[in-house]
């Protein structure tokens, strides 16, 4: 039995002098990523955190380029009629599925009519598709749109990865058509072959691939013969195994870890703000106390927003002031520095609006009620330490204006109540959308899927439908400027606070990693490649 | 042994099956309830971050069949189970039955492991130091002190930063090969060992008191074969029903250790089931975890049997 311990030690040393042999040939890679995808259908699509691994495998329509405009794909050209319901598609004719048949117009309808099929993707078909009416196959080539209605958004659902293009042989043969996996053909630069739940997903080269997005920075098969992304939800453990060379590419670095690999020189960082809505608190305008707009700019005026950035993030998050993302098309930045950080200001307006007395702790008081606003968070949803943001926001907004700010983090199904109940001041909530519009008309209009101020504002509403209407991008930025300076500064119905952000952390040697321009998200393997 | 005798055992045997199907049912019904109980409606759920419109609801409500009342959805949820039909995730969009058989192999794999591990590491612990020095039992006993008391979430992070990230002797993730579930059994393994290595150090200690101890030595029976011959016998008894709390901790702790790892496995998907309100799989989880423990304690008593001839009469 004494032999047992050291006989122990010995089969431990053996098993580890394994990995050494597992050294990455120079066109593989291994990247670690945090999100798995709960679906490999792009059509079911529903995690920005993994459009990069749709992309790899899929190929859409359009693709949506850094300044916002949209330029071709597997579309090479697209016509939209005077009347704007009429897309007429010019198609690559060069291109293959994974599984060997030819992609052409037929296929393009087939994938569209797919959202038909009842209870396939109900949302997608509800709001991104709600104007299809239908699509004519003009010649191998061509193919014909036709919309019920105007929709500005339609050009963004083409280069969405709901338009990832899927074998219409797939569609039908595929064993679990809504989960995906390799039985689900696609045109894209990679070719999935491995996947293990909670492990990983492996893909290997399309060695027929030619038709890389406008944008894209070279053409033919993409550099890797393959790449396995590790799903590792642990910050720390991905940062870990990057310093340790076992990965040579992570996403998702914390500001806690970001100092670490900037100090190492045979590592990179690299960050890209993500497009959609900023990370802000929306005021329940339904109820005392937010139903007061004195109180509701007195909230934000209490906030020191850049010292509590610097707090929780160490410097490295960009402070939002719109409600529309900072780099995005349609961002105003005529809001910035004009509202918030005078504490001065915040106890004038709510002695203003009635709340002048205090109680033992020190809070507001109005006619024996104490000044308590809540936010409840689900729990799946709070990342980026907004946990830690609340409360350093709970802090300054007690120090400085004696405001009971209630942080409270619950599960999915108690938030949604919470929300049906009318049960909370303060919504928390940013949105990775690639056209903001798209976000806007979920939370401004009244009524709005997501209007979880119950503002309303016949103005608002109609810019809003306008610029929903309309595909001149122009008259698009200018409506949408309206909008955020009503909600912003008029209304102060939004105290937009941080713009989220996506980091890749990488060895120096990867070189090619950038990120998908329509999301802020990283892109595809397609441009990545290892050496000089 | 006679007739009637062998009658009143299988009687025995019947009746422990019976209880353990009745622990299933229980198990099956507490899960059942407990989602009932549990705040906002499954509706709410299923749409969960999505676009919420009144239509996307009808739909949901006719593709789960919530629209019937909940004692119809309660006996068929049983009547499927009857069948060994678990469902479909909400989430996943794929048979629960297909997710867990993907699942349950690497977490078979690590459990085994860390409680190989645990157990090796316990009696090898409590074998060198039994009725040793003070200054060895305490070394020992810190030691053990220190493994139970420190989360599996840190055990983890420092064996990680320690052998993997620093050494690289271990791979940090990936369930290939043996040295993958190093660390990871590791991790999940030393709580018990620590337990385990106490109560068997105890159990040791105690057996070499007794009378019958004194009367080995007197037979001429060395230190070494008193203890594995006789002594450890009787320290396995409280040993073993100590085995099953740790089924308990290693069911608990695959969760965090898994996730850690980056390792497939049920713990994971149980842990993404809960946060994302994915009751099928969280239901099929727990039947199973009482699967499980029913099967462990039934084969508990057996093992009591083995061990204390005692028990036997």
């Amino acid at each position: 039995m004494k032999r047992l311990i050291p006989a122990l030690l010995l089969a431990l040393a053996a098993c580890g002098a394994q990995p050494a042999a597992e050294q990455a040939a120079p066109t593989s890679l291994t990247w670690a990523i945090e999100t798995q995808p709960i679906t490999l259908n792009p059509q079911q699509w529903a995690q920005n955190k993994v459009r990069l691994l749709v992309f790899n495998q899929f190929d859409a329509l359009l693709t949506r380029k850094e300044d916002g405009s949209f330029g071709p794909w597997l579309a090479t050209a697209w016509k939209v009629s005077d009347d704007g319901l009429t897309y007429t598609l010019t198609l690559r004719d060069d291109v293959t599925f994974h599984d060997g048949t030819k992609f052409d117009a037929a296929s393009v309808k087939a994938n569209l009519d797919q959202f038909r099929v009842p209870g396939y993707n109900p949302a997608v078909a509800a709001i991104q598709l709600r104007a299809y009416q239908e699509a004519k196959v003009i010649s191998p080539a061509t193919l014909e749109i036709t919309l019920k209605e105007r929709d500005a958004l339609f050009l963004d659902f083409l280069a969405s990865p709901y338009a990832g293009q899927v074998s219409p042989k797939s569609l039908k043969s595929a064993k679990d058509l809504k989960f995906g996996g390799p039985d689900l053909a696609g045109t894209g630069p990679f070719i999935l072959d491995r996947y293990v739940q909670g492990q990983e997903i492996h893909y290997r080269r399309n060695p027929a691939y030619n038709w890389p997005p406008d944008g894209a920075a070279h053409q033919g098969p993409a550099h890797l013969s393959e790449i396995t992304y590790r799903f590792l939800p642990e910050a720390a453990v991905r940062v870990g195994a990057l310093t340790s060379g076992q990965v040579q590419v992570i996403e998702g670095v914390p500001a806690t870890e970001a100092g670490l690999i900037q100090r190492d020189p045979g590592l990179s960082l690299q960050t890209a703000l993500n497009s959609g809505t900023s990370f802000s608190y929306y005021f329940n305008t339904s109820h005392a106390p937010f139903d007061d707009q004195r109180v509701r700019e007195a909230f934000r005026e209490a906030v020191d927003v850049d010292a509590v950035l610097r707090a929780v993030y160490q410097g490295t998050a960009t402070r939002a002031w719109s409600i529309v993302a900072k780099g995005g098309t349609f961002y105003d930045a005529s809001l910035e520095n004009s509202y918030g950080g005078d504490p001065a200001k915040a106890n004038a307006l709510l002695d203003a609006a009635g709340w002048k007395q205090r109680d033992a702790q020190g809070y507001r008081v109005k006619d024996g009620k104490r000044l308590t606003v809540r936010t409840v968070a689900s729990a799946p949803f709070v990342r980026d330490r907004r946990d830690i943001l609340a409360q350093a926001i709970q802090a300054q907004v007690k120090q400085n204006a004696g405001i009971d700010f209630q942080v409270k983090i619950v599960d999915q199904g108690t938030a949604q109540k919470a929300l049906d109940d009318d049960a909370y001041e303060i919504f928390e909530n940013s949105r990775g959308d690639s056209d903001a519009g798209a976000a806007l008309n979920l939370i401004l209009p009244t009524g709005g899927a997501i209007n979880r101020t119950h503002f309303s504002d016949p103005r608002v509403d109609k810019w809003l439908a306008e610029a929903g209407a309309t595909s001149d991008q122009a008259r698009r930025k200018e409506l949408y400027t309206r909008v955020q300076r009503e909600v912003v500064r008029e209304k102060a119905i939004v105290f937009p606070i941080y713009v989220p952000a996506d980091q890749i952390a990488a060895q120096k040697s990867v070189q090619g990693l950038r990120f998908d321009p329509a999301s802020g998200t990283p892109a595809n393997a397609y441009d990545v490649r290892i050496g000089t | 042994m006679t007739g009637p005798l062998k009658a009143v055992r299988r009687l025995g045997v019947v009746r422990r099956l019976g209880a353990g199907l009745a622990v299933l049912w229980a198990a099956a019904t507490a899960s059942y309830v407990a989602l009932l109980l549990a705040p906002g409606d499954t509706v709410d759920i299923l749409v969960g971050d999505g676009i919420d419109t009144p239509e996307i609801r009808a739909r949901i409500v006719e593709e789960w069949g919530l629209d019937r009342p909940e004692i119809v959805q309660y006996l068929s949820y049983l009547w499927r189970l009857l069948h060994g039909d678990l469902g479909r995730s909400y989430q996943l969009q794929r048979g629960v039955g297909e997710i867990l058989a993907t699942q349950v192999g690497p977490t078979v794999q690590l459990t085994l492991a860390a409680a190989a591990a645990g157990v090796t590491l316990a009696a090898a612990i409590a074998l060198v130091t039994a009725g040793r020095g003070r200054l060895a039992r305490g070394a020992a006993s810190v030691a053990e002190l220190v493994a139970v008391s420190v989360p599996p979430f840190l055990v983890g992070i420092v064996l990680l930063a320690v052998f993997s990230f620093t050494l690289g002797w271990f791979p940090v993730s990936g369930a290939q090969g043996p040295s993958a579930l190093v660390l990871p059994a590791l991790a999940l393994g030393l709580p018990i060992a620590g337990v385990l290595g106490q109560v068997l150090r105890g159990g040791l200690e105690r057996a070499l008191e007794q009378p019958f101890a004194v009367t080995a030595r007197a037979r001429g029976l060395t230190e070494r074969a008193l203890v594995v011959r006789h002594a450890l016998r009787h320290a396995l008894i409280p040993a073993v029903t100590l085995a099953g709390w740790f089924t308990g901790t290693l069911l608990g702790g695959a969760v965090i250790t898994e996730v850690l790892f980056g390792r497939p496995g049920l713990g994971r998907v149980a842990m993404d089931a809960v946060t994302g309100r994915d009751m099928p799989v969280v239901m099929a989880v727990v039947l199973l975890s009482a699967v499980v423990y029913v099967t462990i304690s039934t084969l508990l008593d057996l093992a009591y049997r083995v061990i204390d001839p005692r028990i036997r009469g």
